[in-house]
């Protein structure tokens, strides 16, 4: 009788043990999975926005919020009763930083820009959430309103993560001036390496006859140009293995040697395109923008004229060259997840907002019909006071063929080591095979190393 | 007793290491964590590692909350199988998580369950089992093999926030710690063995003890037994001297006076006839006497319950009042009406019955004995069985050599074996069978 009385004592305890640690374990459960942030006193409705202070093409115009309020204010208006803030004050350069601190805090806002040059970083450590499910529930969500290339720099192995807010294609600026002089045409938009080489071969002079070449064909012409344009893939999607041994790598790479065998040994500075004395620079829109006659920006190339066409093509490839893009992702823990759906699809695909990026910022909307529409066509018909009037058709073109190249973490450091090593194939005593070989050899050590 | 709670007390330190080892790696893992974040190297550590850690003011709330659900657990006892084997299941989805929350740098919490698995079970198949099932969970939670399917963050690349010094002391100090928990976890095992050792011995010590006092009370018994047949002996010899007195006083002084008397009339015959008419009368009171003392003899060595019943009705009560006296259940089946025997025939069957039930109580141990009593042709069939031990080698001393005496005196014959219970059988002719039939 009292051995009984005593095990249901016990029972009874271990059945109290039993509840505390059912009840533990559901507050475990809250905390890890965020559940708790669901609760009456936790809970808020605000989507915060990720996003820094200077302009994204590191030109500083006074307007970076600017697209980023009147955004909110209209979506605001559009879905009452939800609130959207921004941090502001974090500078570019900082940026990426900030973000990870925040996403290693807990505390990553709800959708938040992503530089390009990061985006696979992110991408790759599993802090953006797919948006595969929101592309394919949405009914007035239309991928094909956006540039193709644009669209495709917020994919990363075939997921899309992220969705274009603003881009800014490479193009062929011409000083059309020394074209003139020469009695050259100007070129098509189609033209080829061989056109690009005889143009320059024939401005390359020296024109006030002092014994020193001062009329140049081209700056800033880059390998990576030259790649993009003969269509050479340089490193695999992981960066973990080099391809400059391909037949078109080293055809681009023999062309840069053709090219710089022009200047005889002389180091053009993009100043002297400045100047007017190059004929051929290419170059970021947003570069063009921000040093284009503009309220806020110097007048730069008062001096001649100027237009722009598409990069020159190689014998194995076409007139494209690469797309920078800025690209609005959605953090994989918020927790108002159709409302920042919203807010991005708003950011992104509304045309009043992306046509507010010519006003504000150096970029180019991500969406087609606004580049191509009239009043951007009147806008930049009124933003030239040289009467040099950007081709849209060309822009265009230009950022719906770019090219989306693999960007792996820390990829700069693996351009800079095959920079070196076209240098040293430009530079080495051996023949152009032997040489990119050993080279690539070298590219690909450094790449496991990185591992 | 303070011997037996030793390997208890071990688990309660292996319990309060694993606090401390979880606390350790918690919070240095936190304040690595924070070292990023507040030295704006969370970027460089987020590309390295390719995944989100857990917010570092959570992993202290969730280690030390998951643990404390662990040691709930662990001190809930189950004693039917699926309890346990639940609470088993849960224990070690716990310490998956705690280990989840550690990057899996560490999980030897998973020796808390095997530790308390092998302490509170004591089927030693089912124990191993269990305990070989825990060792392959511990086996697959090692952190090399889960981070090839699934990304993890090591706690060596957490922990790379230390410069290389510093890291090398503190997972030094991690292995020692690791160490420390697999040597309490040993000391728990032999000092589980050695108490389960000890237990044994004990219960052997006990069982000798058990069988000695056994022993010691079959000596007794032994003793009892022979002590019982001395009894009985000198009972026989106390009946017997009392016969021999009976006889003398009431035969042997009738007969006396009985031939006395007829001396008398020898020498009185042809002087006085009268007088040894009336001599003759007074000895044939005498003989007269002498017969009513014999029969009064006679009657006093008879069963009580034959003087007053019939032998059936002596057999059923003396047979019930066994059965009530000593609780052991005997059943009987007596067909013939047992009338027409004579006195003497009556006590031989009597005795036979009651003698056999005797034995098989007192020699056989049984708790069950069946009579029956019947009757084939002119002979009466006596057959008692009992479910006692039997008895293989049968010494006639247990009052078998007196039935078949008394069997004898009756032209009867008695047979008997023990191999499954003991079984008697015994056989009388019946003398008044024609009659007893016309009954």
């Amino acid at each position: 009788m009292e051995y009984k009385e005593m095990r249901n004592e016990t029972d009874k305890t271990y059945g109290i043990r039993a509840g505390i640690c059912v009840l533990l374990l559901l507050f475990i459960w809250m905390i890890a999975s965020d559940a708790y942030k669901m609760l009456p006193g936790f809970y808020e409705k605000v989507i915060r926005i990720g996003v820094f202070s200077d302009s994204y093409w590191n030109v500083q115009n006074g307007y970076s919020y600017q697209i980023l309020e009147d955004a909110i204010e209209e979506f605001e208006k559009q879905h009452p009763g939800t609130r959207v803030e921004y941090v502001s004050g974090i500078i570019r350069e900082d940026y990426s930083e900030w973000l990870s601190e925040q996403m290693m805090r807990g505390t990553a806002p709800d959708i938040f820009f992503v530089p390009g040059e990061h985006f696979n970083d992110f991408a790759e450590a599993g802090v953006l959430r797919d948006l595969t499910p929101f592309i394919e529930g949405d009914r007035e969500f239309f991928p094909e309103r956006y540039y193709t290339s644009a669209y495709n720099y917020g994919n990363y192995e075939g997921v899309q993560y992220a969705l274009p807010y603003e881009c800014a294609p490479k193009l062929m600026f011409v000083n059309k001036s020394i074209l003139q002089q020469e009695g050259l045409a100007m070129p098509e938009n189609q033209w080829t390496w061989e056109d690009f080489y005889q143009i320059c071969r024939q401005v390359t002079r020296d024109t006030d006859g002092n014994g020193t070449v001062d009329q140049f064909g081209t700056v800033g012409y880059t390998w990576e140009d030259a790649f993009d344009s003969n269509g050479v893939t340089l490193f695999d999607e992981k960066g973990t293995e080099c391809y400059l041994t391909d037949e078109r790598a080293k055809a681009a790479i023999s062309f840069i040697g053709k090219m710089e065998a022009l200047n005889g040994g002389y180091s053009v500075s993009s100043k002297e395109f400045a100047l007017g004395n190059v004929a051929f620079q290419p170059m970021l829109f947003s570069e063009y923008r921000a040093y284009k006659s503009y309220p806020l920006s110097i007048k730069k190339y008062s001096g001649f004229e100027w237009d722009c066409v598409a990069m020159p093509a190689g014998p194995e490839g076409r007139n494209i060259s690469r797309l920078d893009t800025l690209t609005l992702a959605m953090s994989k823990t918020t927790i108002h997840k159709q409302d920042a759906w919203e807010l991005m699809k708003f950011l992104t695909g509304d045309e009043r907002i992306q046509s507010e990026i010519f006003s504000y910022s150096e970029g180019v909307s991500v969406l087609w019909e606004v580049v191509e529409s009239e009043e951007n066509q009147k806008f930049f018909a009124k933003d030239s006071d040289t009467g040099n009037v950007l081709s849209l058709s060309v822009l265009s073109e230009a950022v719906e063929q770019a090219v989306v190249i693999p960007r792996f973490h820390d990829y700069d450091s693996a351009v800079a080591e095959v920079d070196r090593a076209v240098r040293n194939i430009l530079e080495g005593s051996l023949n152009i095979n032997r040489e990119t070989i050993i080279q690539n050899r070298k590219v690909n050590h450094y790449l496991k190393e990185k591992q | 007793m303070d011997k037996n709670r030793f390997p208890d007390i071990v688990l309660d330190t292996m319990k309060n290491l694993n606090m401390v080892i979880i606390l350790y790696l918690t919070m240095v893992t936190v304040h690595s964590l924070s070292g990023y974040i507040y030295e704006n190297s969370a970027m460089d550590f987020l590309m390295r590692v390719k995944r989100t850690p857990m917010e570092p003011w959570k992993l202290p709330i969730l280690s030390v909350g998951l643990y404390l659900c662990l040691l709930l657990l662990l001190s809930i006892r189950c004693q039917r199988k699926t309890g346990f084997l639940l609470k088993t299941i849960l224990e070690l989805g716990i310490v998956f998580a705690i280990s989840y929350v550690l990057n899996f740098s560490y999980t030897g919490m998973a020796f808390l369950i095997i530790a308390d698995t092998m302490g509170h079970f004591s089927d030693m198949k089912q124990r191993l089992i269990l305990m070989a099932s825990i060792c392959a969970v511990y086996i697959l939670l090692d952190y090399d093999l889960l981070s090839a399917g699934h990304p993890i963050i090591s706690i060596e690349s957490c922990w790379a926030y230390y410069s290389k010094e510093m890291r090398s002391l503190l997972l030094g100090i991690r292995n020692i710690l690791n160490s420390l928990n697999m040597i309490v976890f040993i000391i728990y095992a032999v000092g589980l063995i050695l108490t389960e050792v000890r237990e044994k011995e004990r219960v052997l010590g006990l069982n000798e003890r058990l069988n000695t006092a056994n022993q010691e009370l079959q000596a007794a018994n032994e003793k009892l037994e022979e002590y019982a047949r001395e009894t009985e002996k000198a009972a026989e010899t106390r009946e017997r001297n009392r016969l021999a007195r009976e006889i003398h006083d009431t035969l042997g002084h009738s007969l006396t006076g009985i031939i006395t008397g007829i001396d008398a009339c020898v020498m009185l015959v042809d002087v006085a006839p009268e007088a040894t008419k009336e001599q003759l009368k007074a000895i044939a009171g005498v003989a007269r006497q002498g017969i009513k003392d014999v029969r009064r003899s006679v009657k006093a060595l008879r069963p009580d319950a034959l003087e007053s019943l019939n032998l059936k009705s002596a057999l059923i009560q003396m047979m019930e009042e066994t059965k009530r006296s000593t609780g052991v259940e005997i059943t009987y089946q007596i067909e013939p009406a047992l009338k027409g025997f004579n006195k003497d025939e009556e006590d031989v069957i009597y005795r036979i019955v009651q003698e056999s039930i005797t034995n098989a109580i007192r020699h056989g141990r049984a708790d069950q004995v069946a009579v029956y009593i019947s009757r084939n042709f002119n002979m009466l069939e006596i057959h008692i069985e009992d479910n006692g031990v039997g008895c293989n080698n049968i010494q006639k001393g247990f009052g078998l050599h007196h039935m078949e005496e008394r069997l004898e005196m009756l032209k009867g014959t008695l047979s008997y074996h023990g191999d499954h219970g003991f079984v008697i059988d015994a056989s009388i002719p019946i003398r008044w069978g024609t009659e007893e039939e016309n009954d």
